[in-house]
């Protein structure tokens, strides 16, 4: 049955645009056209050999694993963040609809030319989140001989993120990074975690207290991190988990946490957010400048403000479900 | 009079206050359309993602319910708020991939006799009139084409991210939103921001942020010199037109850009007037020439 597996062999004569700039050069980047007949199975690394092999040997461009392990040939196609060496062209072109595609370097990191970025202050943020493992004295066996052991449920806390081989996609997609250079980033807070929620760990404080001042509370959990990352290791998902770690830690002191406290007590109170009061319960007195600012705008729209809290149906059931989490995770039964 | 297509109606939390008239603004615009929206009256706030930062599971359960609510009215769950629409989808896929949380959920919502089988289906704005009402009813319908307008479209990232959170169309390069502007007649225009994050969920914990982002966003329009932006999530539109204000004042902008919650513009291309719309309400004043 050979043939109901082999795939139809085609080939597009595609224009492939490339993302060009030397610095020393250039006042500012261009996009260059090269025709490449892509065919079935070839990658976005094969078109970009095939190019400087054949048409213009200076194209330059980082890659070396060619088995999406190395994390050195990340790249934006079409706009999306991709390893080179794991990415066909042709589906790409399929779901594009366009025999044209675009090739430009990652986001967010200075350009040393062409599609090679400078991943270097990326690195350093990841240097200031204590990514490695400080012994906790009460997991790791005294002798050579004894293994520490941990759990299944134990390992699967953190086993996702361990595949996480630093390409940098996903801090090429975030929109918070691009706005604040000081935000440390997806994969950064993600490493954060992954070290955190480690049982043979015992540095928990002051990595946490560093990924609380690298921007813990700036990811806007807009998810494309999740969507771009080659490796699956979601690191949105850390980010939720680092800051429910954050706050059971103790760190109560911002807004971001206030904001969870609330939402999670409100949902229970009213089965709905309590949205007229929320600038004062995550802002403190100030946010009643913020709730003035509210009703003087319903006001000037013909709308008499409330405080009052819309409620949802379930209110009166919601009470039930809370409590029977709780009884679930004190007793250690919680599945998640 | 053809059937009418049905949904359970989650409403979720973003039409407080001023934004309460999109209650009556959704039921008005889908009924030109044939779809009837019913209220699932138990429903709880999904949490907005926020919940998971104390407990996922009570996330997963709240969500759970939900859904098992539209389950018992048989109807599929449309929800208008992208961000509702993720937390739903992604409790979905948990449980989905994980069936000893799923078991785990039905213990919990059996206390108050429920059960979440696993069959809802999930919708939301965009697909229902891309898909479901289909773009031929549509075009039938549009009576009054939106000819001539230079429109940004803004998906937002919630409908979009992760790739797996919805089966409708492709992650990469969704079409909806601009298969329907297409149908209501108007000219879309393609601009740098449009992937960018508007960080609405920012507000709270990091607003200055927020207002950065949302200013990042309109900036990339604005330089295309459209006339209007358009979203299909309720809670970009909330920064896009709420906050544009105070954006572009604190970033050291001065432009306005007047944004249209997608169900708006369909009302307005489907013969509806602004007062219809109460496009009077919006923060930034919208004079279309219609």
């Amino acid at each position: 049955m050979i043939e109901k597996i082999t795939p139809v062999r085609k080939s597009i004569l595609a224009n492939i645009r490339i993302q060009r700039f030397t610095p020393s050069e250039h006042k500012s980047a261009y996009f260059d056209n090269f025709k490449v007949s892509v065919e079935t199975g070839m990658t976005v690394l094969e078109a970009l050999r095939l190019i400087k092999n054949t048409q213009d040997s200076s194209l330059t461009f980082r890659a070396f694993c060619r088995s999406k392990i190395c994390g050195s040939c990340a790249v934006r196609v079409n706009g999306k963040p991709v390893l080179a060496c794991s990415t066909q062209l042709m589906p790409i072109l399929e779901d594009f609809k366009k025999d044209s595609v675009s090739i430009q370097p990652l986001k967010n990191m200075p350009v040393l030319r062409d599609l090679v970025v400078d991943i270097e202050p990326v690195i350093e943020k990841l240097s200031k989140m204590h990514p490695y493992l400080m012994e906790n004295r009460e997991r790791i066996p005294e002798t050579l001989e004894e293994e520490s052991i941990m759990s299944k449920q134990e390992h699967s806390r953190f086993d996702y993120i361990t595949d996480c081989i630093l390409c940098g996609s996903c801090y090429s997609a975030c929109s918070a990074a691009s706005a604040d250079p000081t935000y440390a980033g997806p994969l950064t807070l993600g490493k954060a975690y992954r070290f955190s929620a480690d049982v043979r760990d015992s540095f928990q404080g002051e990595r946490m207290q560093a990924a609380v001042d690298q921007g813990l509370w700036s990811c806007a959990q807009c998810r494309k991190c999740i969507n771009v990352c080659p490796k699956d290791t979601r690191p949105a998902v850390s980010i939720q988990r680092m800051r429910k770690m954050s706050i059971d830690d103790g760190i109560h002191d911002t807004a971001g946490s206030r904001r969870a406290k609330a939402y999670t007590g409100d949902v229970a109170k009213y089965g709905q957010v309590n949205k007229p009061m929320l600038p004062v319960i995550v802002n403190g007195p100030k946010g009643w400048a913020a709730i003035e600012a509210a009703e003087n705008y319903l006001k000037k729209h013909g709308i008499e403000p409330t405080l009052q809290v819309c409620t949802l149906g379930g209110q009166s059931s919601t009470q039930k479900i809370y409590d029977k989490v709780k009884e679930l995770e004190s007793k250690g039964e919680n599945k998640t | 009079m053809s059937e009418k297509i049905r949904y359970g109606f989650y409403s979720g939390c973003c039409f407080q206050g001023a934004d309460a008239r999109f209650f009556d603004i959704l039921r008005e615009v889908f009924a030109k359309v044939d779809v009837e929206l019913d209220l699932i009256e138990d429903a709880v706030c999904c949490g907005s993602g926020v919940i998971e930062e104390r407990s996922e599971l009570t996330s997963l359960a709240v969500n759970a319910k939900n859904m098992a609510h539209a389950e018992q009215m048989g109807l599929p769950l449309y929800t208008p708020c992208s961000t509702c629409y993720n937390v739903i989808s992604n409790a979905q896929k948990r449980m989905k991939e994980d069936p000893a949380v799923h078991a785990q959920v039905n213990e919990i919502l059996a206390e108050q006799g429920l059960e979440y089988k696993g069959t809802c289906k999930l919708t939301h704005t965009l697909w229902v009139f891309a898909q479901d009402v289909g773009l031929d009813k549509l075009k039938e319908r549009v009576t009054n084409p939106l000819t001539g307008l230079r429109v940004a479209s803004y998906y937002g990232c919630h409908t979009r991210n992760p790739a797996d959170i919805q089966g409708y169309e492709s992650a990469d390069n969704p079409t909806s939103l601009e298969d329907i502007l297409e149908v209501l007649g108007v000219e879309i225009v393609e601009y740098d921001t449009k992937d960018d994050c508007c960080g609405y969920h920012l507000a709270w914990p990091n607003n200055d942020l927020n207002m950065k982002m949302t200013s990042n966003v309109l900036e990339g329009a604005h330089t295309k010199d459209v006339d209007l932006m358009v979203t299909s999530c309720p809670l970009c539109f909330k920064s896009m037109d709420g906050t544009q204000a105070k954006a572009l004042a604190q970033t050291g902008k001065n432009f306005q850009l007047p944004v249209l919650f997608l169900p708006e513009l369909v009302g307005l291309a489907c013969g509806m007037t602004s007062e219809d719309m109460m496009l009077k309400y919006h923060g930034v004043p919208v004079n279309l020439r219609l």
